[in-house]
């Protein structure tokens, strides 16, 4: 994972008060009334109140939002809705974002991630992200699904651990298999493993950034509008991933597809432009009945 | 002024709301036309009914597809999905109001219904038919208030029917005929209880159209079904 191996020395939040929005009260109020969702799992990611600025854009107002474990949670809105905000900041990867302040509480099985002390690379191997274009190295696949488990330490495989006697080949095919297999890739590649991984095809591509992903066994995954380049076979092939790994994972999905939100996701989150969650129920509440008017103009295409 | 979005997409549901109350009108007007042959033995009244099921069940066939392509190619949600699935469900009601329109004109073809001088099938009718026109509006008009008031109007037309089929057995138990006669009152008896239970059934598809426009409004699932 690319984004594990850069560890940020500073968070950038503000340790203050949230600024409080300027939509005022009313808006406050229903936001308790329907994001108040109480699923039936255990919760995973707990966020409470949570605003972000990025310099002077208030990108996210408030949002109370708790994830449950083992479930996929869809993530839907406009474009600049803070959807995506929302997402990077379950593993701070909006502290790559200089000027991003971040308020409010994420805990992660009860522990606040944005509290002195926590080991960005430890939380971001905790909670991994797939991206919306396919980024592999250009490595090989066995390389790329590798990647995460040798830098994290997890497995040796160097010059030195081979001269030494440390390498651990077998540890290592185990893995790469294993995590092949759990992204629905391997009998693709099995042949292959120590092609390019550039040459394989976009669908491909990203599944084999799942495999990477899931190498160094994290437990949510976080998806930023996984299937958006991909054509509609391969799209598919990531759903019923998606639907898969929930079993074992806890998986976010930022999409801008309503449909791929309705198929794959248990719970539907809805942002809509200011920066300010909606919405937030079972996935069939919000596509079938949903209680606010801006949600259900939203969803059936009215706006947006 | 913004454009609406999705314009063909909205002027296709309205034309599916258009059609259903268009297909619902044909519907009550086949239904007061079977009442009406029944009332005055109109032969012509009762074969033109039955002449018409035709027009209704290709109008039924044809909507039905409008649905599924509006499912198919606009993938509605929320309130949208709810009105198409609630129109496609009120559609086989209609449907088979027009059968049961049919079966009315029929047993008006078969012989008299004024054969049990207690059963005033005139009454019956016009509260079924009524029963499906405040239904029809109610879909129309989204109006939930109205919805509630049909179901709870079933419960009368349920017990007239019953009164009804009451009075048909008691009149042919006290019947004083001979054997014979008894046996040739036997057609026309159960020919007025079918009429009583198709006309029962009427109510119960009316309840059904109230209860799938209530769904489309209100959002209870308990009620698609």
């Amino acid at each position: 994972m690319s984004q594990t191996d850069t560890a940020e020395s500073t968070a950038n939040r503000t340790d203050g008060q949230g600024v409080s929005t300027t939509a005022g009260e009313t808006v406050e109020e229903t936001r308790s009334e329907w994001t108040n969702y109480d699923s039936d799992g255990e919760t995973k990611v707990a966020v409470e109140d949570l605003d972000v600025h990025y310099g002077d854009d208030h990108a996210l107002k408030g949002v109370s939002m708790d994830i449950p474990e083992e479930s996929v949670t869809a993530l839907i809105g406009p474009s600049g809705c803070g959807k995506s905000t929302y997402l990077r900041c379950l593993n701070r990867m909006n502290d790559r974002i200089r000027a991003a302040s971040v308020d409010g509480t994420v805990e992660l099985d009860g522990e606040d991630v944005y509290q002195d002390g926590v080991d960005l690379v430890e939380l971001r191997k905790r909670v991994g992200m797939v991206f919306q274009s396919p980024n592999p190295f250009p490595k090989s696949i066995r390389e790329n699904v590798s990647y995460g488990p040798r830098k994290h330490g997890d497995i040796e495989t160097g010059l030195l651990a081979r001269l030494t006697g440390r390498a651990e080949p077998e540890r290592e095919a185990r893995l790469v298999e294993r995590s092949l297999e759990r992204a629905a890739l391997w009998d693709e590649v099995s042949d292959r493993l120590d092609d390019n991984a550039l040459g394989l095809s976009g669908g491909q591509q990203q599944r084999l950034c799942i495999a990477r992903c899931l190498a160094v066994d994290p437990e949510v995954i976080l998806m930023d509008e996984p299937a958006s380049a991909l054509d509609p076979i391969a799209t598919a092939k990531i759903e019923d991933l998606i639907e898969d790994l929930a079993r074992d994972y806890t998986v976010v999905v930022v999409t801008h597809s309503m449909q791929q939100a309705a198929r794959v996701s248990d719970q539907t989150a809805v942002f809509l432009t200011g920066g300010e969650l909606v919405e937030y129920d079972d996935t069939e509440k919000i596509f079938e009945n949903p209680e606010s008017q801006r949600v259900e103009d939203y969803v059936s295409g009215k706006f947006g | 002024m913004i454009a609406v979005p999705r314009e063909e997409y909205r002027e296709a549901l309205d034309e599916l709301r258009a059609d259903v109350e268009s297909m619902a009108n044909d519907v009550l007007a086949q239904l007061l036309r079977a009442l009406d042959a029944l009332e005055s033995d109109d032969r012509e009244a009762a074969r033109a009914v039955i002449e018409g099921d035709d027009a209704i069940n290709r109008q039924y066939l044809d909507l039905e597809g409008d649905c599924v392509e509006l499912i198919a190619l606009q993938q509605p949600v929320a309130s949208d999905l709810r009105f198409v699935a609630a129109s496609f469900k009120i559609l086989t009601d209609l449907e088979r109001i027009g059968d049961l329109a049919t079966n009315l004109a029929r047993y008006a073809l078969a012989g008299s219904s004024a054969v049990v001088s207690d059963v005033r099938l005139g009454e019956i009718g016009e509260t079924a038919s009524g029963q499906l026109r405040a239904a029809v509006d109610a879909y129309v008009d989204a109006d939930s208030e109205a919805c509630r008031a049909i179901a709870d109007r079933d419960d009368a037309l349920d017990a007239a029917c019953q009164n009804a089929s009451d009075a048909v057995v008691r009149e042919l138990i006290a019947s004083d005929s001979d054997r014979w006669e008894i046996e040739r009152l036997l057609d026309d008896v159960s020919r007025l209880l079918l009429t009583v239970r198709d006309l029962e059934r009427v109510g119960d598809h009316a309840v059904n159209i109230a209860a799938r426009t209530l769904y489309m409004e209100e959002g209870d699932p308990e009620l698609i079904y």
